[in-house]
């Protein structure tokens, strides 16, 4: 079948925080359409690709940027040798076909780009394909997720009222200190010690939020420090590289943060 | 042929002959001499010494030849030359008193600055400074050695001149500057060459505290104090306190210092808690309960960030060594309780730390600090180990006064004496003073400004830095506008003016209106345009494989489409203004008038947002602003009635002037924003001599506008400042007029410019 490739093969790891997983079940077996939101790097991604192993889906992910047109979701036209023919895109291939799509950080794309999944988020289940005057029906085991980072919010990036209205939204934060401590050892190959040390150090460049950083070090971000250290390499160097240079440009930041992370080891 | 050294000796001797106080001191002199000079050198500093007593006189001569030697042995034999080569010049400036004390302060100079060339430049420095203010510049010399201390060459002529500058040409003012009693004299100071200011650091420090404790309380900096006391921190009702700057301990930068304090005050305000009760302790023992407390709440921060304790650590540099007097055993001690690897053999010490450590579950506890602290203030009194509070300072640099560690009763701490005298209330102390002196002296000029009120009410809006040129940098607040309502005049005034240039209006207008001033907007699917429009080409091409009809519109192109600039007129309302433009015989104003209301009308008949403001200076301290049109005001009777009622008064300040307009213009959401300004040429006012003075700061002052997204014109009227306006704004960015008819044809230079 065309999207074996789609499948995840190996259990993703994934630490749950709450009752995230079963929700989500709940939520899967009404097919409702669901939003995660919550700050970069914190897990949602993670959390869908096991969500899709679990439940045994093939998982389309599409990454939104700014440019993307209803067509880079839908699909277009092109031409070949013989005229033109038509290529299904990411969300046209995952509704025929039965899958769970996931478009990353929505609000990138521009507004007049996400109303075409209006039709397919309400009880209709059908995307209308203009160009090719054909309307799609939902295969009955797709589902669409999207997140949705509200950090980034403003006037000109927000979702429109009528396109929040169809999910339902599950909110994802930093996790409590102790969980994001074994993430990360796990994640990095580390001593659990170690690893609570940097989420200390996470902690930190978190307070700074609001007093010159858009958002503090996320998980992630603490996990590819860890990494580091899993070759040796000191904390406070695995910081600054990980960390401190990647976070921001604002000498004053770099200063204030580099001398936090000192005064935490 | 250069003579033998006994012959110069008996020349040096025969030409001090009438000196007979010499006699005794020549023999020493005389051998120093011969040791710090050149053989060949001996000979111009036998005849300097003459020279110096022929010019200047005999007292001076002894002076010089006392005082060379030490110089030139410690800045080489040009430095002692150069120093006789500039005293005559000094004297016929500075007098004999001047360059007595000039040859005083030139060895302290000398072994400070060590390098020849460094030493003349001092010599450069004093005489620009004597130039500036004869009467000042012994006091100057007086002080040179402790200038010098503590500040490098480059920031002793910056703070000298700057003083200068700041006193106005009152000689009292400047006397009083250079006698150190001026706070702003020892602000300065105190911000010396190898120092950081807090306001410098003070972001980074701030986010330092916000990312380890999650607070961000209020962080002032201290009044200065005097020269000698060392600053330490203070915090009182969640405020903190901290010197105005540091200077670095041991390789450790002012920054490391600062962030070191507020580590330590922030662990006060963390474990702290309720405030000590005095009750009936001893001066001593509130020190040692306060140096326990302050380990105590270190211990317990180090137990949250365990770095901290590198941040604390340099600035403990006590041993185990030395006399053992209470401050010293106080300083050991406070190492002692935060350094695992330092060892102290003193009882005391060991005893304090014994104890400490023992109590180590208690930590948590402030109970400890009272009881440790009492015990060991006991056993330093039995130890008959002298304490004194008034001269106490708390160690290391980097911990604050205590002074918030104690309730101090209402009444001690108002009268600014208190049982616990190791506490400094410089702030109590030295602020009504500070108060009562800005009042005195500001006295007759409130007077004089009160009396002026009575004319014309100002509004003070603002207050703007202006440059020196001559220190190179910036004076904050320096100049503080006033607002005033402008005067009314003729409505019909303005509008015989469009009826007087019926042919130039319309020209000026049908220019405004061509010129398109907006981004650039990319117009997709047109029939026509600069280059293809990839999307509808590719559409075009597949309609034309699938049998349909192509749309032909596949071009694309940019466009200006709207316009989108703020202008604002700014007009030079000074009294320089009033005079009579050359073969026209009317005044500056009246064609500033006459250019304005054109410029006015075009602009109204396009829509495009103006304002008209204008403005005169007399003195720093009133720079007077008028808004004759506002950007939300329509262009009607009001405006055109305070567009007449402008007079030409006061002076030109431009510098603070374009700020204030700049401030307005920097608020506005269009594309591009015009400041016009409208002008006779060159800046002046009665409180600056130094004609490059404001012209210098207009410069600057369009610069920094100009970094803002502002651009800058000047319609100069009257070539006569020619060459001022092109040094304020630039060449190109001024338009010389000397008929009011020409403006149109100046005018699309202004609007090429906007539009590329």
């Amino acid at each position: 079948m065309e999207l074996d490739d789609f499948r995840i093969g190996q259990e993703p790891y994934y630490r749950a925080i709450g009752d995230e997983v079963r929700l989500f079940k709940a939520a899967y077996a009404e097919r409702m359409p669901i939003m995660l939101k919550g700050p970069t790097g914190c897990g949602k991604t993670r959390f869908v690709e096991y969500m899709a192993y679990v439940l045994e889906r093939p998982l389309v992910t599409v990454a939104c940027h700014e440019d993307m047109t209803a067509s880079d979701l839908v699909g277009r036209y092109l031409l070949d040798a013989q005229g033109t023919v038509w290529h299904d895109g990411p969300l046209t291939i995952a509704v025929r076909q039965g899958a769970i799509c996931y478009l990353d950080e929505i609000v990138e794309a521009r507004q007049d780009t996400t109303v075409v999944i209006h039709p397919l988020t309400d009880d209709r289940r059908v995307l209308p394909l203009e160009k090719r005057g054909e309307l799609v029906r939902a295969h009955p085991d797709f589902q669409l997720v999207i997140s949705y980072n509200p950090g980034y919010q403003s006037v000109l990036k927000d979702l429109k009222e009528s396109t929040k209205q169809r999910f339902g939204a599950m909110d994802f934060g930093h996790p409590p200190t102790a969980i994001e401590a074994e993430i990360v050892a796990h994640e990095a190959k580390i001593d659990v010690a170690v690893a609570e040390k940097l989420v200390d150090i996470g902690q930190r460049s978190r307070s700074l939020k609001g007093h010159g950083l858009d958002e503090g070090a996320s998980t992630r971000m603490l996990i590819q420090a860890g990494r580091l250290i899993s070759h040796g390499v000191s904390i406070e160097a695995a910081c600054q590289i990980a960390l401190v240079l990647p976070i921001t440009d604002d000498a004053d930041i770099r200063g204030a943060l580099t001398a936090a992370i000192a005064a935490s080891i | 042929m250069v003579r033998t050294l006994s012959e110069q000796h008996q020349s040096l001797i025969a030409s001090l002959a009438d000196q007979p106080e010499i006699a005794g001191t020549i023999e020493l002199v005389w051998r120093q001499a011969r040791a710090s000079l050149p053989a060949e050198l001996l000979d111009d500093w036998v005849a300097a010494c003459r020279d110096i007593s022929v010019r200047i006189g005999p007292n001076a001569a002894m002076s010089f030849i006392r005082n060379s030697p030490s110089v030139a042995a410690a800045a080489g034999a040009e430095a002692a030359m150069a120093l006789a080569a500039f005293a005559a010049s000094f004297a016929d400036i500075a007098g004999r008193n001047a360059t007595l004390a000039l040859f005083v302060a030139a060895p302290h100079a000398a072994r400070r600055l060590a390098r020849a060339e460094a030493f003349t430049e001092w010599l450069r420095v004093v005489g620009r400074i004597a130039e500036f203010a004869p009467e000042s510049v012994s006091l100057l010399l007086d002080r040179s050695g402790r200038l010098l201390d503590s500040l490098d060459l480059r920031s002793f002529e910056t703070w000298a001149l700057g003083g200068i500058r700041a006193a106005e040409n009152d000689p009292e003012r400047r006397l009083k500057f250079f006698a150190l009693l001026d706070t702003r004299a020892l602000h300065a100071l105190e911000h010396g060459a190898d120092s950081v200011a807090f306001t410098d650091v003070e972001r980074e420090l701030k986010m330092f505290v916000a990312a380890l404790w999650r607070t961000t309380p209020p962080i002032r900096v201290l009044p200065p104090a005097d020269f000698n006391t060392p600053r330490r921190a203070c915090f009182a009702n969640g405020v903190i306190r901290v010197p105005q700057s540091s200077r670095g301990v041991d390789g450790q930068s002012g920054k490391d210092l600062f962030r070191a304090t507020l580590a330590h005050v922030l662990a006060h305000l963390q474990f702290t808690g309720e405030k000590f009760a005095l009750g009936g302790l001893k001066p001593v023992q509130v020190a040692l309960v306060s140096l326990v407390e302050d380990a105590r709440v270190e211990q317990l921060a180090i137990g949250r960030f365990p770095g901290l304790r590198r941040f604390w650590l340099p600035f403990h540099l006590a041993e185990a060594s030395g006399v053992v007097t209470a401050p010293a055993l106080m300083a050991r001690l406070s190492r002692a309780l935060l350094d695992p690897s330092y060892f102290d053999p003193h009882g005391w010490v060991n005893k304090g730390r014994d104890l400490f450590f023992a109590e180590r579950v208690r930590w948590t506890d402030p109970a400890i600090s009272r009881s440790i602290g009492g015990l060991l203030g006991n056993d330093l009194g039995q130890m008959r180990v002298q304490f004194n509070p008034r001269t106490y300072v708390v160690e290391p640099a980097y911990r604050d006064d205590h002074q918030g560690l104690w309730e101090i009763p209402a009444a001690a701490a108002s009268a600014g004496e208190t049982i616990y005298e190791s506490v400094r209330f410089e702030q109590s102390k030295s602020e009504p003073a500070d108060r009562e002196r800005e009042t005195s002296s500001s006295g007759p000029a409130n007077l004089a400004r009160l009396v002026r009120e009575a004319v014309e009410v100002g509004v003070p809006v603002a207050r703007y830095p202006e440059w020196d040129y001559l220190i190179s940098r910036e004076r904050g607040d320096w100049t503080t506008v006033l607002e005033y309502n402008p005067a009314d005049g003729r409505a019909e005034q303005i509008d015989s003016i469009l009826e007087r240039y019926p042919e130039t209006a319309y020209r000026i207008a049908a220019l405004v209106q061509a010129a398109k001033v907006s981004r650039p907007l990319r117009v997709r699917r047109q029939s026509e345009g600069d280059r293809l429009d990839l999307e509808a080409t590719i559409t075009a091409a597949i309609d034309l494989r699938a049998g349909l009809t192509p749309s032909p519109n596949v071009y694309a192109r940019l466009e200006r489409r709207w316009r989108d600039l703020s202008v604002l007129l700014l007009i030079d309302a000074s009294q320089s203004t009033n005079d009579l433009v050359k073969g026209i015989g009317r005044s500056v104003l009246e064609l500033e008038r006459d250019a304005t209301s054109l410029l006015a009308h075009a602009m109204d008949g396009m829509g495009d947002p103006f304002a008209i403001h204008a403005f005169c200076s007399d003195t720093r301290e009133d720079v007077h602003y008028y808004r004759l049109k506002d950007f939300d005001t329509i262009w009607g009777a009001m405006a055109k009635r305070r567009l007449a009622g402008i007079s030409g008064r006061f002076s030109t300040r431009m510098g603070a002037a374009l700020r204030h307009a700049g401030r307005d213009l920097v608020s506005r959401q269009s594309y591009r924003k015009l400041l016009l300004l409208i002008s006779d040429g060159e800046p002046s006012d009665v409180d600056i001599a130094d004609r490059r003075y404001l012209v210098e700061d207009a410069r600057r002052a369009v610069l920094s506008l100009q970094h803002q997204g502002i651009d800058l014109f000047c319609v100069g009227l009257d070539a006569g400042g020619d060459s001022y306006l092109t040094r304020i704004f630039g060449r190109p960015n001024v338009i010389q007029l000397d008929r009011i008819e020409r403006l149109p044809e100046k005018l699309p230079l202004l609007y090429f410019r906007l539009a590329g």
